[in-house]
């Protein structure tokens, strides 16, 4: 069931009008958890029994974990990570096109299985929950508790990767007097509207980055499709996170914030505080500063950067073309280090919008490893954009439209809101309110959110 | 909830209902004048078809898939030649849709090359028997894109278009090196079966043939010529076989002639622009032989 169908709506509106009835208050935990099942099994519901399984089977660890954290902390991260390492590479091991596996019947069922969605966000969690809970030596928390801090609805498929210590003390009785609903709105208004109006519609020029299509393309078209995918990719997230965040807060959840305007980011440190917060954030605290961080010297924080960067690539997918932009993204976060804290002195805005143009240049340049995870076909398309093209019937693509789908997302990033902010509070509602006809009106083709097959 | 917070709803409902009020006024004031940017194949298949189904009856029509869809209209010098090929369509669909409107042209010409594709049935449903396809709402982002593009971009005139396509035929065949593309075509051309579909769409142009011939209108089939190397592949070799033996007239075949060593596929199927302007000419011709005439 994805966001932006209709079958969601009706089943939030039903799920929201049971949640917050008296006779329901005591079970809003229970109720929540069989939402979650029903919202996950719906599209899949043959990987059902692999998320419960993947469920008790941490809760199982975690119990363990509390008693003796040394040796059942590394074996629960070892059996989280084997299951998202079963799933998202057995690919490379054995051959996708291959029916018969193993001859072994239950081994060829789990390999056949397609990859469960939203697999690598449980997994974080799960890891997540058995190293915080066990760092404090908390009372082990129930099972239904934790099963709906993996698979609460909002936040199953691509997240936020909202961290256990974050979320575990919200669970407890909810109640419709403390909703903020205007924020609520707020959150799933913008996260429909970039979804629907920016990212579907730019999806239908970029995708023309695929292969073969890319081919027919004139040079100066590959450049501007990198730049609307650009826009595409952080409208399709930041839409989709904007809208787990909101119904969240209608379940009296708070899940953590996914972006924030990262493509004015003046560094690429920076950047990776900005984009994709919780994974940042998650691969900081679980892997930056367990390899050591930046405490063992400068080769080592560099061999530490690249590492976690390389990782956080492969996280995506078992393709050569992500572990490059992950290792390049790692690079770049090296390379800026030494000179970091010289150019954060100079205060000159130019000097700051050039930083800044940089950063966002590098980023969408490696966007293209992103769009095309074959690694050929990304270097391709990056060769195609240094060489005139000699097609005879390129693709016409419409400038103005391209303009007027990403000025949403140039709009948010550049009105600078210190300045505007008072006038823009005024005008706030009806902003929105012309969003929510836009979003309708100007609606792309439906397409699936792109974090959906990570 | 805080009287602070009905008022912030209530100000995004009547901003959001005043704006779909004023489209969806617009849209019945103006209709849909003005035809959308086609940024996508289902974009332009819905202004190829509203066009179609909004305009006069032509004389003669084509219809057909992305092959025919290459060949544009002011390549023709008949008069009255209306093409409602869809891209990425079924020529099925395109005739369907012709043979359920109210009138009929004169000629109806059926594509015969593609036909592993199935009916679109809900763009049928949707622009048959007269075709009351309005949307409630216009799109205002794509209107405004589409006035700047006709404002930016007019059409050109009669004498222009001619010399424009003088000059086109009077240009040697395109050199592009397309080996790669037809390499992939082949291969994807040879995988293909086509049998079950193209048995399916045949049984279904018979049927319509029947009712459209019945109305009093004419219908004539015809293969537009592929490369060399893809007329061998499979899915043209069989698809040609059960065209053939389902309508084996001559007769009912329209013969294009036109020079092979002067066509080129830029992308190793669809005809690039000049050949497409030679084998419309060719059509022209053909039209011209036929007996009765137009």
């Amino acid at each position: 069931m994805t966001f932006t169908s209709w079958q969601f709506g009706l089943f939030a509106a039903i799920v929201f009008g049971a949640y917050y009835l008296p006779p329901f208050r005591t079970f809003q935990v229970q109720l929540l958890v069989l939402a979650s099942l029903v919202f996950y099994g719906y599209g899949q519901p043959e990987l059902l029994p692999l998320l419960a399984a993947a469920v008790v089977g941490t809760y199982l660890f975690l119990i363990l974990a509390l008693r003796n954290r040394r040796i059942w902390l590394p074996v629960g991260i070892a059996f989280n990570l084997l299951l998202l390492a079963f799933f998202k590479y057995k690919f490379l091991f054995i051959s996708a096109a291959t029916g018969n596996y193993t001859g072994i019947a239950t081994i060829d069922f789990l390999l056949r299985l397609p990859l469960p969605i939203g697999i690598s966000f449980f997994v974080f969690h799960n890891i997540s929950l058995l190293v915080d809970l066990t760092k404090r030596k908390v009372n082990a928390p129930d099972l239904t508790s934790v099963f709906l801090y993996i698979i609460f609805f909002p936040q199953l498929v691509a997240g936020p990767i909202t961290r256990a210590e974050m979320f575990m003390p919200q669970v407890k009785p909810k109640y419709l007097a403390d909703i903020p609903f205007v924020e609520a709105a707020k959150w799933i208004l913008v996260g429909f509207f970039f979804k629907l109006y920016v990212a579907n519609n730019l999806n239908e020029m970029t995708s023309y980055m695929d292969f073969p299509l890319y081919e027919t393309l004139r040079t100066q078209d590959r450049w501007l499709l990198v730049f609307l995918y650009s826009y595409q990719i952080y409208s399709d997230f930041f839409g989709y996170s904007a809208i787990a965040i909101g119904f969240g807060l209608l379940f009296g959840y708070r899940l953590q914030i996914n972006f924030n305007l990262p493509y004015i980011a003046q560094s690429f440190s920076e950047f990776w505080t900005r984009w994709h917060i919780s994974l940042s954030n998650w691969l900081r605290t679980y892997l930056y500063i367990p390899l050591g961080g930046n405490r063992h010297g400068a080769l080592r924080t560099y061999l530490n950067l690249m590492i976690v960067m390389g990782l956080g690539g492969l996280w995506h997918g078992a393709a050569f073309s992500y572990l490059t932009w992950g290792l390049m993204h790692g690079l770049l976060l090296v390379a800026e280090r030494p000179f970091l804290a010289r150019f954060d002195k100079v205060d000159w805005a130019a000097f700051r919008a050039i930083r800044a143009g940089f950063v966002f240049f590098c980023v969408t340049m490696l966007w293209i490893f992103f769009k095309l995870p074959n690694f050929d076909h990304a270097l391709s398309y990056l060769h195609g954009m240094f060489i005139p093209s000699t097609n005879p019937n390129p693709p016409k693509l419409f400038y103005d439209l391209a303009l007027l789908y990403s000025f949403p997302v140039m709009l948010q990033h550049l009105v600078p809101q210190g300045r505007f902010g008072k006038s823009l509070q005024m005008i706030e509602p009806y902003l929105y309110g012309a969003m929510a006809a836009l979003m309708y009106l100007e609606a792309g083709p439906d397409t699936a959110f792109i974090y959906f097959q990570f | 909830m805080p009287m602070s917070d009905i008022r912030w709803f209530v100000k995004c409902a009547l901003t959001a209902i005043l704006l779909l009020f004023a489209c969806g006024l617009a849209t019945a004031w103006f209709g849909s004048g003005l035809e959308l940017p086609a940024t996508t194949t289902s974009d332009g298949t819905l202004t190829t078809l509203n066009r179609y189904v909004r305009g006069p009856t032509p004389d003669v029509v084509l219809v057909g898939s992305s092959l025919t869809f290459r060949l544009k209209e002011e390549y023709f010098s008949t008069p009255g030649v209306r093409n409602v090929a869809l891209a990425g369509g079924s020529p099925v669909t395109g005739f369907e849709i012709v043979a359920n409107q109210a009138h009929l042209p004169k000629l109806i010409l059926v594509e015969m090359n593609i036909l592993s594709r199935a009916t679109d049935k809900a763009l049928v449903e949707k622009f048959s028997n007269g075709g009351k396809a309005d949307p409630l709402f216009f799109r205002p982002v794509r209107t405004a894109v589409a006035a700047y593009e006709s404002w930016n971009h007019k059409p050109p005139d009669h004498a222009q278009v001619a010399l424009a396509l003088d000059r086109l035929l009077k240009q040697p065949p395109s050199d592009f090196d397309n080996h790669v593309y037809v390499d992939r075509a082949f291969d994807e051309m040879n995988a293909e079966d086509p049998t079950v579909a193209a048995g399916i769409n045949v049984t279904r142009i018979q049927h319509l043939l029947s009712a459209v011939e019945r109305r009093g209108s004419r219908v004539q089939f015809f293969e537009l010529p592929y490369s060399d190397r893809l007329e061998q592949s499979r899915s043209v070799r069989i698809t040609h076989e059960i065209v053939h033996n389902a309508f084996p007239d001559p007769d009912r075949w329209l013969k294009i002639d036109c020079p092979r060593s002067e066509l080129r596929w830029s992308d190793g199927v669809h005809l690039d622009e000049r050949s497409a302007l030679i084998v419309s000419q060719s059509i022209d011709r053909a039209l011209v032989s036929l007996p009765g005439s137009m």
